[in-house]
């Protein structure tokens, strides 16, 4: 008796397993302008480089013969693959069975997916389509009662919270994501969602049930609420955008916190010195400018296009949060954007730094630091926010940061919320538009001087006076003089300023072997 | 096709810098609220005529209100 037989059923069972859920089920999902999971991981990975992980994992049907008739497959897909060479490790639900909501060995394989990640140490991606947990379970059989989870089982939350710390997480909400798939879909570094996506708690019919709304998924989840809800980091025009936008990100970041980013070969000069650093912030105060442009005008240029990739942009708009290039090694940036209330810190803004910079410690990003900041926003919305203890607490984290820091002041660095753009043993550079202090002058004069202003005279006339006196205190030349800053410098001298820092600060940083990163409990 | 534009920040209508009938290019200032001490400037999302404004300089605007209606081309 040989073993022919059985070896030609699993060569069946994988075929039938990658049939996902038939073609009627296949040809629905592609009608919604969808790619199915398969595809998806075809489209993420380098050209034949997925090595899949329990191919066998399904449901079989036989026939009253016995023999396989057919074969459900697992409705999670994972396994190992290669971006641009480098390993990572891809999941993703199978929505064409059963929406994505699990099937029992589906379960088991999404579960892993975090527990593989840790055990091999590789970024991990998830590609996350569908609902959780169903009213009916995940037993074929309606009529069982569920016996549960052994009391003594651990928590799929315990990896899934674990490997934020150990690896790069980057996951996309490719279609509807509701449930435990969204819980997933957010414990990740960095997050995408197409258009077409939603990402909820529960869908319409549990909502109108529950609450009474009566709300459609996109209007309950969709980008216009989560982009700026903070879950999801960036919006991507189509499936191949998300995927592209997957492997960029992590192109700056190490395999695990165990190592240090790769660099790359620069594509562009360590001397780049440009003329329009010199004029880019007005000498009216009241004028705007754009701090990505000075971002931008700073950090590597990559062919035709900036090094720099810009993460949540919608949430906490007046803080600019992403990743970038500085003579070819990775580095993660802020900067305000003053077309936000000044760049005033607002409490979401707080939090989106508070964890931007945790990330940048786990996996040993230096910080460059572009400072116009006015302070914390003021006024009834904010007090209600807790924007002071959602501040303190982002203050909290920058001072307990472990990686080299570069600051460049390019304008306002004013009130408690300024020490939330400077880390420990920070490079300061001060661009001669710098102005520093604990209350813009707009503000502080109108307290500090109230009476003198109200005898007055001339009322406006004192308040400009004493304004524009003020004004010249806050100039950067005393700085320099007394140390307070490392150097003020003609804005073109940034880059090159920047890359002479780097290149020492990495040098005496990776020295130390590369850790993961722990921190105690903050504000 | 119709489009709102929306401030994306609270603040005070500072100054009406177009007129309905106005053809605008995309980025192009519609209106300037100053919102702490500064002067922001809302731009069209893309190029248009410009339908109807819907606030006027001094009115208090909120974030997320619709300030002007474009008919995009």
């Amino acid at each position: 008796m040989s073993w022919d037989d059985a070896i030609e059923e699993i060569k069946q069972r994988r075929a039938l397993a990658k049939q996902q859920g038939g073609e009627a089920a296949v040809a629905s999902h592609h009608e919604k302008g969808r790619l199915t999971i398969r595809e998806r991981v075809d489209r993420l990975l380098d050209h034949n480089s997925f090595d899949e992980i329990g191919e066998g994992a399904g449901v079989p049907d036989y026939d009253a013969d016995g023999k396989l008739k057919d074969f459900q497959p697992a409705n999670f897909i994972l396994g190992f693959g290669k971006i641009n060479g480098r390993d990572v490790i891809v999941g993703g639900e199978d929505f064409t069975v059963k929406g994505g909501s699990p099937n029992p060995a589906g379960l088991r394989k999404s579960v892993y997916a975090e527990q593989v990640a840790l055990q091999y140490k590789l970024p991990l991606i998830r590609l996350h389509e569908g609902g959780g947990g169903s009213v009916g379970g995940t037993s074929q059989e309606k009529n069982r009662r569920p016996l549960g989870e052994p009391v003594f089982a651990t928590s799929r939350f315990v990896p899934l919270a674990q490997t934020l710390g150990a690896v790069p997480v980057a996951t996309a909400a490719l279609g509807p994501v509701a449930g435990l798939p969204a819980a997933r879909l957010v414990a990740s570094h960095f997050s995408v969602m197409t258009e077409n996506a939603a990402v909820l708690i529960a869908g319409p019919q549990v909502v109108k049930r529950a609450l009474g709304h009566e709300m459609t998924k996109e209007e309950l989840g969709g980008p216009q609420v989560h982009l700026r809800s903070g879950a999801i980091d960036n919006l991507a025009s189509d499936e191949d955008d998300a995927m592209a936008q997957i492997a960029r990100f992590l192109s700056y970041l190490p395999d695990n916190a165990w190592a240090f980013a790769p660099d790359k070969t620069p594509d562009d000069t360590i001397e780049r010195c440009e003329d329009a650093l010199a004029s880019i912030v007005p000498t009216n105060r009241r004028q705007p400018f754009q701090m990505r442009k000075i971002i931008e005008l700073v950090v590597d240029r990559e062919g035709e296009a900036s090094s720099f990739f810009e993460m949540s942009r919608k949430y906490g708009p007046s803080l600019i949060t992403g990743l970038a290039r500085l003579n070819g090694r990775s580095v993660a940036v802020i900067g305000n954007d003053c077309m936000y209330y000044a760049g005033a810190m607002t409490a979401e803004a707080a939090q989106k730094l508070r964890r931007f910079i945790d990330f940048c410690n786990s996996f040993h990003l230096p910080v460059l630091s572009f400072v116009d900041e006015p302070g914390f926003m003021i006024g009834p919305d904010s007090e209600m926010a807790g924007t002071i203890r959602h501040g303190t607490a982002a203050i909290s984290a920058v001072l307990q940061s472990r990686v080299p820091w570069a600051c460049v002041q390019v304008l306002k660095a004013f009130g408690v919320a300024a020490q939330a753009h400077f880390g420990p043993d920070a490079y300061v550079l001060s661009w001669p538009s710098a102005a520093s202090g604990a209350l813009p002058v707009e503000g502080g004069v109108a307290v500090a001087f109230a009476r003198e202003i109200a005898a007055a005279d001339d009322p406006a006339a004192r308040q400009k006076e004493l304004e524009d006196m003020l004004a010249a205190s806050q100039s950067p030349f005393p700085r320099a003089e007394g140390l307070s800053v490392h150097e003020i410098i003609d804005p073109r001298e940034t880059r090159p300023k920047l890359i002479a820092w780097l290149e020492r600060a990495n040098a005496a940083y990776r020295r130390q072997p590369a850790t993961p990163f722990m921190a105690t409990m903050r504000p | 096709m119709r489009v709102d534009v929306k401030s994306e920040i609270a603040g005070q209508v500072w100054k009406i810098a177009a007129t309905p009938g106005d053809k605008l290019a995309g980025d192009d200032v519609i209106m300037i609220l100053e919102s702490m001490k500064m002067e922001i400037p809302i731009v069209a999302p893309k190029a248009g005529t410009l339908v109807d404004l819907h606030v006027a300089e001094q009115d208090m605007v909120a974030e997320g209100q619709t300030i002007a209606t474009l008919e995009t081309d």
